[in-house]
């Protein structure tokens, strides 16, 4: 332990802490752990992220990926009446049963236009990116050609 | 105290029974402590304490409040609600406003032409005038009646209404001010520029009491017999609740942990139906209560990325809890780097690493948590923050008398 740790709090150091938490991030986001729906819906509400780091794009539309094809599996039904309780939940099993499958076609629909949406923000992302990296290199360019 | 003897705080609501707004609180601790240490504190407020409606319901007048001399006046009851949305509506999208509109934004907002009134006859018996938060009408207009004696405590936020000209304007024609904390005193200058010569600027904060509580008296009340992440304060999108809320519900399905969330405090947040049973709303609670959920929790989680101080996550580590915020959240990020009392996450999967190693790692936890709770004691101990306060006072009481 140095100096500068013991003057903050002797024994532990939370910005030590935090690069071990983002380095076991990136080592399991390598392995795909966080390849998971759920992750990019967690996301939606962290979109502050998306103003101040670079790096959120990225992992967002990762995420965006996992999660543009609608859930269409089915689901476990809660009934949180006691009364008749079990009787509902088999009626409304039931009726998802005899349902669903008039369903799928509004839900396939529905992934052309997530996926289609999302393949026009990655090409725009990507247009944007080219386009402001090579203006980057003319600016620079210029510079060193006034100095 | 001979410089500054007569002291008004000027605020839009006094923090009294259910108005516990943190800028109040801040600004009424701020003033007893004055009173108790020699000043003559005379705080001047609305009638109002409802913070949407703001409507008039206390009686106007002079009044004693626990130690403080206190005047009331009435706010100003013709305001133009539509035309002070429209504008306030384009402020928050970012958009460039007029200097017309933003005068039409201020004049329509919260304010008392009494209050003003008051001060512009009375002004000459108040050594200093001290008012904040920056963001309302009252505040602004105050601030431009004597801002030779005024010490703004701004509570300031990277927001986009920080960038008004009006506000760049009475940052620079006031006597000086009282930041909460060192990122919010670097904000300020970013924005605005460094202090003139002639200003006052110095962090202040606010102090903290030491408390015990039972750290297991919350959960056993409240039936409550699993790990608990707990959030005390206004439950609205500005404050991070629906990232909490969403990260919760991520967590409990990647992992076989039966994880709560605890909110204390005031506001509407529809709960999605996969997680009523398992957030426990307890609204508005005693002081007692909210402390025993924090000393019983597995941290105390604030995803807010605009606090100027971060009252809540203070008392969380005086109870030993050690923070988790958001990495954006430049305050409380910044008390999590000094005290090392609290991790920060900028994404779901980081946030999922942190709660699961407070969870595997009790010696990790305790750490933390001390590291906060002696942060605390040592930077919010009033003992240390009256003297900054005494300090600022008497500097801007000899500074407005030159």
């Amino acid at each position: 332990m140095n100096d500068e740790l013991e003057i903050n709090a002797p024994g532990v150091d939370a910005a030590a802490i935090v690069e071990e938490i983002r380095a076991a991030v990136e080592r399991k986001r390598a392995e795909g752990a966080y390849a998971d729906p759920c992750v990019a819906r967690a996301e939606r509400s962290n979109l502050t992220n998306l103003q101040n780091d670079d790096d959120f794009f990225d992992f967002y539309m990762s995420c965006l990926r996992q999660a543009f094809v609608v859930d269409i599996n089915d689901f476990a039904i809660i009934e949180r009446r006691a009364r008749l309780g079990k009787l509902l939940v088999i009626l409304k099993t039931t009726i998802w049963k005899l349902l669903k499958f008039y369903t799928y076609r509004l839900w396939t629909q529905q992934n052309q236009i997530n996926g289609l949406l999302l393949s026009a923000l990655e090409s725009a992302e990507q247009k944007h990116r080219t386009r402001v990296q090579a203006l980057e290199e003319r600016i620079a360019d210029l510079e060193s050609k006034q100095q | 105290m001979e410089e500054a003897k007569h002291i008004a705080f000027v605020v839009p609501r006094l923090a009294d029974g259910s108005v516990v707004g943190g800028a109040e609180t801040l600004l009424r601790n701020l003033a007893e402590r004055a009173a108790r240490n020699g000043c003559r504190v005379t705080v001047l407020a609305t009638c109002a304490t409802n913070h949407y409606t703001w409507a008039n319901e206390l009686k106007p007048g002079r009044r004693t409040v626990g130690d403080l001399e206190v005047e009331l006046f009435p706010v100003d009851d013709d305001r133009d609600i539509e035309t002070f949305l429209a504008v306030q509506n384009r402020i928050s999208a970012g958009a460039k406003v007029s200097r017309e509109e933003e005068q039409a934004w201020l004049r329509n907002n919260v304010n008392s032409r009494a209050l003003c009134a008051h001060l512009a006859e009375a002004g000459d018996q108040y050594d200093v005038m001290v008012t904040g938060p920056y963001l309302f009408g009252l505040v602004y207009h105050a601030a431009q009646v004597h801002p030779r004696k005024t010490l703004l405590v701004p509570c300031l936020h990277d927001e986009p209404f920080a960038l008004l000209t009006a506000f760049q304007e009475m940052f620079t024609s006031v006597r000086g001010f009282m930041f909460n904390t060192e990122p919010e005193r670097r904000l300020a200058e970013r924005l605005y520029g460094p202090p003139s010569a002639d200003q006052v600027a110095s962090v202040v904060g606010m102090g903290l009491d030491d408390f015990t509580v039972d750290p297991e008296a919350f959960a056993a009340r409240r039936g409550i017999s699993s790990p608990y992440l707990v959030y005390s304060g206004r439950r609205e999108p500005l404050k991070g609740t629906p990232i909490l809320v969403e990260y919760l519900e991520a967590f409990r399905i990647r992992n076989e942990v039966d994880l709560k969330l605890v909110l204390t405090g005031s506001g509407e947040f529809p709960l999605p139906p996969a997680l009523v049973d398992h957030i426990i709303d307890v609204g508005f609670v005693n002081a007692t209560e909210k402390l025993e959920a924090m000393a019983g929790a597995l941290a105390f989680c604030h995803p807010s990325v605009n606090e100027s101080l971060g009252i809540v996550l203070l008392e969380a580590w005086l109870a030993g809890t050690p923070g988790i915020v958001h990495a954006h959240g430049e305050v409380l990020r910044y008390q999590c780097e000094s005290s090392n009392g609290g991790l920060w996450f900028k994404t779901y999967p980081e946030f999922e690493e942190a709660v699961l190693l407070l969870l595997n790692s009790p010696d990790t936890r305790r750490a933390l948590g001390q590291a906060g709770r002696d942060y605390v004691l040592r930077e919010y101990a009033w003992d240390t923050v009256e003297k900054r306060l005494i300090d600022s006072l008497n500097r801007a009481a000899q500074t407005s008398d030159a």
